[in-house]
């Protein structure tokens, strides 16, 4: 990997990073949507630095619309009942599962292979998804499908603001 | 500079645990399920990663494709949670 490349790399990863840790700890919806995008774009780069060029257009795009649902202003503000105590155990929860994969990360032994691929791969991707593994591919659609009609039912039913709820 | 297979591992494993902590700390649902796309993005990288560096035999490119199915599961994932919460009354 050439030092364009590896810039790349780390600039995308910084910016995922960044953009995760704000989406953590910012309020308000808009505010939450550019964050994910951020996360989008910064995963779409570290796809295209490793010469995932599709995956990156795929993740671009259904990350932008990720941010896009999430930056809207008019969806309903639903506290969770679970105490701080819980929510203070799951962040240590997530801390560990960093030390966990970073120790598996670095005490791994895995094997190296010389990539021969192109920086796009259009073709060869397409072909384990509608060939190799179409069954995969059929079964995500069929997620997808039955989670957009699902949301467009509910969505229809306008319901009342939550009273706990700290706004925008 | 360079990017190894661990390098990657490493990025892959702190977006998948800064998501495991979004969807801990948020109160609200809706905020807590951005936490979703995130984790996913980090197992995505690491599939990407591990096409890129480590893929000896088989599809070397499988990685890719796992990681293009796990973003559409994400934009569905928070499609049907942000429909579920539901549309909230103009009062």
């Amino acid at each position: 990997m050439d030092s364009l490349h590896a810039i790349g790399f780390y600039v995308s990863a910084a910016l995922a990073g960044v953009g995760g840790i704000l989406l953590a700890f910012l309020h308000g919806h808009w505010h939450r949507g550019l964050a994910l995008g951020a996360v989008g774009l910064g995963v779409a780069g570290i796809y295209a630095s490793l010469s995932a060029g599709f995956a990156a257009i795929v993740v671009l795009v259904c990350y932008i619309g990720c941010a896009l649902l999430v930056a809207r202003p008019d969806y309903r503000t639903i506290e969770q009942a679970a105490a701080g105590l819980w929510r203070q155990i799951g962040a240590v929860g997530a801390a560990l599962l960093l030390v966990g994969l970073a120790y598996a990360a670095f005490r791994g032994r895995f094997a190296h292979a010389t990539f021969y691929d192109g920086p796009f791969n259009t073709m060869t991707v397409a072909r384990l998804l509608f060939a190799h593994d179409a069954l995969a591919t059929e079964a995500v659609a069929g997620v997808v499908l039955a989670a957009l009609v699902g949301a467009a039912i509910a969505w229809r039913r306008e319901r009342p603001r939550d009273e706990r709820e700290g706004r925008r | 500079m360079t990017v190894t297979l661990f390098t990657v591992l490493f990025v892959a494993a702190g977006l998948t645990a800064v998501g495991a902590f979004i969807a801990a700390w948020k109160r609200e649902l809706t905020a807590a399920l951005t936490g979703l796309p995130v984790m996913f993005a980090g197992a995505g990288v690491a599939f990407v990663g591990v096409a890129r560096f480590g893929a000896t035999s088989g599809a070397p490119l499988l990685g890719q494709e796992v990681a293009v199915l796990l973003a559409i599961t994400a934009f569905a994932a928070v499609g049907l949670g942000v429909g579920l919460a539901g549309r909230e009354s103009s009062r």
